[in-house]
């Protein structure tokens, strides 16, 4: 009972010794350091959709109506089963790889 | 109507709103500044070094942050995490330092002007008792959040506080009977 008592009253104690630190310029201080605001996020993406919509205009017209990707379509078509599957797992392989290794950097640098 | 921390991160992830971050760091930096100060002994210019350090590495991690502990959780491991980083550096990490270590297991030691001054005590404490008993008993986190925040088992945590407790009972009991 008298050991519960005590570490009620140290507990309490340490509690209400921890004054509150006035902030006195320090969050101006670290809001100083913060690199540059970007732009909104939805105006970044307003620039991007409008930016792939005009690259997309642009490279329909130079490519003759696309015809392009017609053709490359058919070739595709042509190929074995067994290429088009062993590109895609590659791809998926390198991209999975990209991802994982992208989220251990983040992690690590919170660490 | 004052935002609570999960709406000013996501305005911060969103929008990079500043205002946002700004408002985080007033909320958090007395208790994070309070924290560092007492890992640091007092050293009140290295602890708010270190604890502009810890709001910047926050903010630049932001998307890390994936609220399945408290945001105020999340910052003391940061803040941990940069003591420990510079203290390694410093080669000042407790334990290293033989004449520390024996003040440390000495209360007699201690300036009489400084007896029965609690935060003193705390003070004398080894490191891993002394940040277990900070954010346990001082700042309320559970044990369970300790551990995440010290990088260390649930049990450690739990024995740390028990010894640091015990040894904070003692040094008051010594300065009293002095």
């Amino acid at each position: 009972m008298d050991e519960q008592f005590q570490e009620d009253w140290l507990d309490r104690r340490l509690r209400e010794e921890m004054p509150y630190i006035d902030d006195e310029g320090f969050t101006a201080a670290v809001v100083q350091k913060l690199p540059a605001a970007q732009a909104p996020g939805s105006y970044r993406a307003a620039i991007l959709i409008g930016l792939t919509l005009l690259a997309s205009v642009i490279a329909y017209f130079l490519s003759d109506g696309g015809r392009f990707f017609v053709v490359a379509a058919y070739r595709l078509a042509g190929m074995p089963l067994f290429f088009i599957s062993f590109v895609a797992i590659c791809g998926t392989l390198i991209a999975t790889a990209a991802g994982a290794s992208a989220a251990l950097a983040q992690t690590r640098d919170t660490r | 109507m004052p935002l609570h921390d999960a709406d000013l991160v996501a305005r911060v992830l969103v929008d990079d709103d500043h205002h946002a971050f700004a408002e985080l760091v007033r909320n958090h930096q007395s208790a994070v500044r309070g924290l560092l100060r007492q890992l640091t002994r007092s050293d009140f210019a290295l602890a708010d070094d270190l604890a502009q350090e810890t709001f910047l590495r926050a903010y630049k991690n932001m998307q890390s942050f994936r609220g399945e502990a408290k945001f105020s959780t999340w910052l003391y491991r940061i803040a941990y995490n940069c003591f420990r980083e510079d203290a390694r550096k410093r080669k000042e990490l407790v334990g290293i330092d033989e004449s520390q270590l024996a003040a440390e297991q000495d209360p007699q030691t201690v300036d009489p002007a400084l007896k029965h001054d609690l935060m003193h005590a705390l003070q004398l404490l080894p490191l891993h008792e002394r940040s277990a008993i900070l954010l346990c008993c001082q700042n309320g986190l559970s044990h369970d959040e300790a551990a995440r925040v010290l990088d260390i088992p649930l049990g450690t945590v739990k024995t740390n506080v028990l010894r640091g407790r015990e040894k904070l009972k003692k040094t008051l009991a010594v300065w009293k009977t002095d």
